[in-house]
């Protein structure tokens, strides 16, 4: 009977007092909106930015097979020495022959040593900037222990890759290095500790050899490559006497995200898989597939899944959500001055009913429930009013300022975004109550009821 | 008989200059009728507001059912004014967006549990059986008035305090509200009516004139049974009904 009063009176006090309810409707709703359209449009932005990112990122990086290779020479056993060191260049091309070739973006090796560049000490990377290669024909048929035969069409011809391609979110000022593999790419942060620019020589020492490069570009990062220099993997191999090694390969694949099978994989090994499943997990883009898959192809080398990318990305994304979520901040607390003045005033009006309320014995617990749950109500109801604004204010700038022509967000991340402007929109009503709530229950009841 | 309100001394200061009451002292037994008399500004309202614990004195005592209200906490105020007060104003004080017998069901809220029964009869008794579902801009100013009289005796108050209640109001709704009062006080109920109108005061068993703040003495013989009171300056007009 009390909380049917208590219903009663909250639902004739809303709808009654239509005006007064639709104006804080209004006010939470349009605060509301704002919160919905930025966050909806940050995740979408930076979703779209990170898979612009992802999709082109380096996730695999290969290396030659860290144990020490065994040699037996007449009973005696060697371990090989600086060969063992490095990956052979004339093997790149083979990771585009593997059953998941189609699936491999981009590549690029690397050599790197310390130098000198003009007195300072700094890491010499050679590198493929934008290299076409020719790619072999490759196994066509995969017959697997389960009897399935698997065929795959060859990847052929031509393909174009190098660091261009791995490393889209790169700003090079001036120009890459180009196909003659003449110049260098100087990190941004190195140049300006050498006090060099664009179109300047810079002189590279390596154990007594001296080498005068032009500077093709710089080349800012937002990491640690901005304190390197970047040549050409051929001029490298010269410079340090490695014709044809690389340390490293960076790849993009395009993976699928692991399900169970590709769990139990990792966790007891491809090998201990029936052969159905192994044949399943191995014609599915798992990374760790094809991260065995590099490996069967080089045999030498030892391929693991990296998060290079991933954090460049993290830490742009990061960037760009905490300038959006900053603006929200600072609107939301525009919006919520707007909310306070709204409650105030419909408080203000209802002051004598409030005094009423406590002259007929009412106390403070009791008006302020009813007129915090009565803000909490139309709070809630503004909160879902903007959303829906805000969300269709999202999907128009969207579509018109960003020219984006789908919009949609994983339902988890609506979920997200509707509690977050919920729970905002009716702690926004509650908390503007609660100030003028608190002022008109302190007035006596007298004075509360005299006044007009 | 144990007076159920007993004032000492008491007296209110407005801004510290404005001496609304003078050192009243007076005493109201259960079950009587007093009219509190005087001219506009006399302190008639404020003696009701401090009886009601709606004001607090500046000085002096006031006992009402055997307790010193002007020693209660703000909390205790507030159950003293739902467990022992009915009140009734000049301005017939209504939510505006319930009906009527929600605005009596509003005070049964507040003191305990809603009663609609309760309630509905409460209303019949003042005369509004028809009128139950109406919204206060849709009665009258006298079937306003008679909701709030409804109200104020709904949970059984040991005081009915009446500041004006006719006020606002024509001869013909007048009658009626004093024909409810007439009721209710040979229900048993204490009333305290507060009117500057002689015509309502001399209806009562007795009346209390304030002057500037001040009980008026009047020496005249005491009716039997307010024989204890011994300081309670007050006359008893029950034989000198007019006409
Ligand atoms: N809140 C207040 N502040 C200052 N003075 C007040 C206040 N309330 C009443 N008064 C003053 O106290 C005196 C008594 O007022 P009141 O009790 O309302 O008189 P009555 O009800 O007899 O007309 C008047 O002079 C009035 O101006
Ligand atoms: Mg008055």
């Amino acid at each position: 009977m009390i909380k049917q009063m208590l219903t009663r009176l909250l639902a004739k006090s809303l709808w009654k007092q239509k005006t007064s309810t639709a104006l804080i409707v209004l006010s939470v709703a349009s605060a509301a909106a704002l919160v919905s359209a930025f966050l909806n449009l940050a995740f979408h932005l930076t979703e779209q930015v990170a898979k612009e990112l992802r999709s082109f990122g380096a996730n695999i990086l290969l290396v030659p097979r860290s144990d020490p290779l065994e040699v037996e020479i007449g009973g005696l056993k060697y371990v090989a020495p600086e060969e063992s060191a490095h990956l052979e260049e004339a093997d790149l091309v083979k990771l585009k022959t593997i059953f998941w070739r189609h699936n491999i973006v981009a590549f690029a090796p690397f050599l790197s040593r310390l130098v000198e560049i003009e007195g300072n000490r700094a890491l010499l990377v050679g590198t493929w900037f934008e290299e076409e290669i020719a790619i072999p024909a490759g196994k066509g048929l995969f017959t697997f222990a389960s009897g399935i035969q698997r065929e795959v069409e060859p990847d052929s011809g031509k393909f174009r890759t190098g660091l261009k391609s791995l490393a889209r979110w790169w700003r090079v000022e001036g120009g890459w290095v180009g196909e003659d593999g003449q110049g260098v790419l100087l990190g941004s942060q190195l140049a300006q500790r050498i006090g060099v620019g664009r179109g300047g020589v810079v002189r590279i020492t390596y154990q007594g050899r001296t080498v005068l490069f032009p500077i093709r570009g710089l080349v800012q990062t937002g990491g640690v490559e901005e304190e390197q220099v970047f040549v050409h993997l051929k001029k490298a191999q010269d410079l340090f006497g490695l014709p044809g090694k690389v340390d490293k390969i960076q790849v993009s694949a395009l993976v699928t995200p692991d399900n169970s099978l590709a769990i139990r994989a990792s966790r007891i090994g491809p090998a201990r898989l029936s052969p159905e499943e192994y044949e399943t997990w191995y014609c599915s883009p798992f990374l760790n597939s094809i991260i065995h898959q590099f490996e069967e192809a080089i045999p030498d080398s030892s391929a693991k899944a990296i998060r290079q990318v991933s954090e460049a990305e993290g830490a742009f994304i990061g960037k760009m959500r905490l300038t959006f979520m900053l603006t929200v901040a600072l609107a939301l607390l525009a919006a919520s001055l707007g909310v306070m003045a709204a409650m105030m005033t419909a408080i203000f009006e209802r002051r004598q009913e409030i005094g009423l309320m406590k002259a007929l014995g009412a106390d403070g617990k009791q008006i302020s429930l009813f007129f915090l749950l009565e803000g909490g109500i139309s709070g809630f109801f503004g909160g879902v009013l903007g959303y829906f604004g805000g969300l269709a204010f999202a999907r128009l700038l969207a579509a018109r300022t960003f020219s984006l022509a789908s919009f949609s967000l994983p339902l988890s991340l609506q979920g997200v975004i509707l509690f977050t402007t919920l729970i905002l929109a009716v702690g926004l009503a509650v908390v503007g109550s609660f100030l003028p709530m608190r002022e008109a229950t302190r007035l006596e009841p007298i004075r509360a009821m005299r006044g007009s | 008989m144990e007076p159920l309100i007993l004032s000492h001394e008491l007296s209110k200061n407005y801004n510290g200059k404005v001496c609304a009451l003078d050192r009243v002292s007076l005493e109201i037994c259960p079950g009587e009728w007093v009219a509190v008399m005087g001219a506009s500004g006399s302190g008639k309202s404020t003696l009701l507001n401090m009886i009601a614990a709606l004001d607090l004195p500046t000085s002096g005592a006031l006992w009402v059912d055997g307790v010193d209200i002007v020693t209660y906490t703000e909390e205790e105020r507030v159950r003293f004014r739902r467990e022992k007060v009915g009140l009734i104003f000049q301005h017939f004080y209504l939510i505006p967006y319930l009906t009527a017998v929600e605005n009596v069901m509003l005070a049964q809220y507040f003191h305990s549990m809603p009663d609609k029964g309760e309630a509905e009869e409460a209303l019949r008794r003042v005369g509004l059986g028809e009128r139950l579902d109406s919204l206060p801009s849709e009665l009258s100013g006298g079937e306003q008035q008679r909701v709030c009289i409804a109200r104020a005796f709904i949970n059984q108050p040991k005081i009915v305090l009446a500041d004006e209640p006719t006020g606002n109001l024509d001869a013909t709704n007048e009658e009626t509200i004093m024909k409810i009062f007439h009721h209710l006080h040979r229900a048993g109920h204490t009333l305290l009516v507060v009117t500057h109108d002689p015509h309502i005061g001399q209806q009562a068993d007795r009346i209390i004139e304030l002057d500037h703040g001040r009980v008026v003495p009047v020496v005249s013989s005491q009716r039997s049974f307010l024989k204890n009171t011994n300081f309670t300056l007050s006359i008893p007009i029950k034989e000198k009904h007019p006409t």
